[in-house]
């Protein structure tokens, strides 16, 4: 298993609404997160191009932390869109994703500001292959049964790791 | 007065949830246990305003408005709680 992309707060693209706000958590260290809300979607994505070598089942790895919960579970959402060279999709105008893959962890830690690690395996990757530009969101769910922990959801960083 | 509709509930839930979550402050409940008390909160509002509004001093009573009296039980319930900021000096 291999990482592939380490994808981080600061360098998060946000939609033009209910994108996840990039909050420091800790306020003295600066240690920044992106804070998904617990009853409004928010969604965010990156940018990367898949690297040569990527191969076999693809795993996507958050860790987050919660804000105040101290019980309950969450749930996210990935989502990717690959493009080759010369596809028939207009990036001003238009999205190509995948189905979005889920995953939930039904026990956040408990206590507020630990961090957890909830892996996911992406099943849609909308058939990436290496030198794809692709782009991969992320979303918290919290209309999913499984999100039942209160108050925002820290994200410092998601992991993408490959079966290399 | 009627019950608050379930959008003002709910956006009660998304503000208290967004507090607790600046604050930092441990919540060891989860969206739906909250959600019910903000249904049972506003229930119990209406059940015993007529109540409250019987326990103020009759001058004040009838001369105070709606708002003021409201006012009034959000600075007692929140000294009580110890969520003012100020001191009792002040």
């Amino acid at each position: 298993m291999a990482t592939r992309f380490l994808l981080t707060p600061a360098s998060a693209e946000m939609p033009s609404s209910n994108f996840p706000a990039l909050v420091p958590v800790n306020t003295t260290e600066r240690r920044m997160a992106l804070a998904f809300d617990a009853s409004t979607q928010e969604t965010c994505a990156w940018t990367v191009v898949v690297p040569q070598g990527t191969t076999g089942t693809i795993t996507a790895v958050i860790s987050y932390a919660m804000a105040s919960a101290t019980t309950g579970g969450v749930a996210f959402e990935i989502g990717v869109e690959a493009l080759t060279s010369g596809d028939a999709v207009d990036l001003d105008a238009s999205t190509s994703y995948d189905t979005t893959n889920t995953g939930t962890d039904a026990a956040v830690p408990g206590t507020a500001g630990y961090m957890e690690q909830l892996s996911i395996t992406l099943s849609n990757v909308d058939g990436w292959a290496a030198a794809d530009l692709a782009r991969v969101y992320l979303r918290r769910a919290p209309a999913n049964a499984a999100d039942t922990a209160t108050g925002d959801a820290y994200v410092f960083a998601l992991e993408i790791r490959d079966g290399a | 007065m009627a019950v608050l509709s379930a959008a003002s509930r709910a956006g009660i839930w998304r503000k208290v949830q967004r507090y607790w979550s600046d604050q930092r402050e441990a919540c060891n409940f989860t969206k739906a246990q909250l959600s019910a008390a903000v249904d049972a909160t506003d229930d119990w509002i209406e059940a015993n305003q007529t109540s409250f509004n019987q326990a103020l001093p009759a001058q004040f009573r009838n001369n105070a408005t709606l708002q003021q009296k409201t006012i009034l039980f959000l600075y007692v319930a929140a000294r009580r709680a110890g969520l003012l900021d100020w001191a009792d000096g002040d």
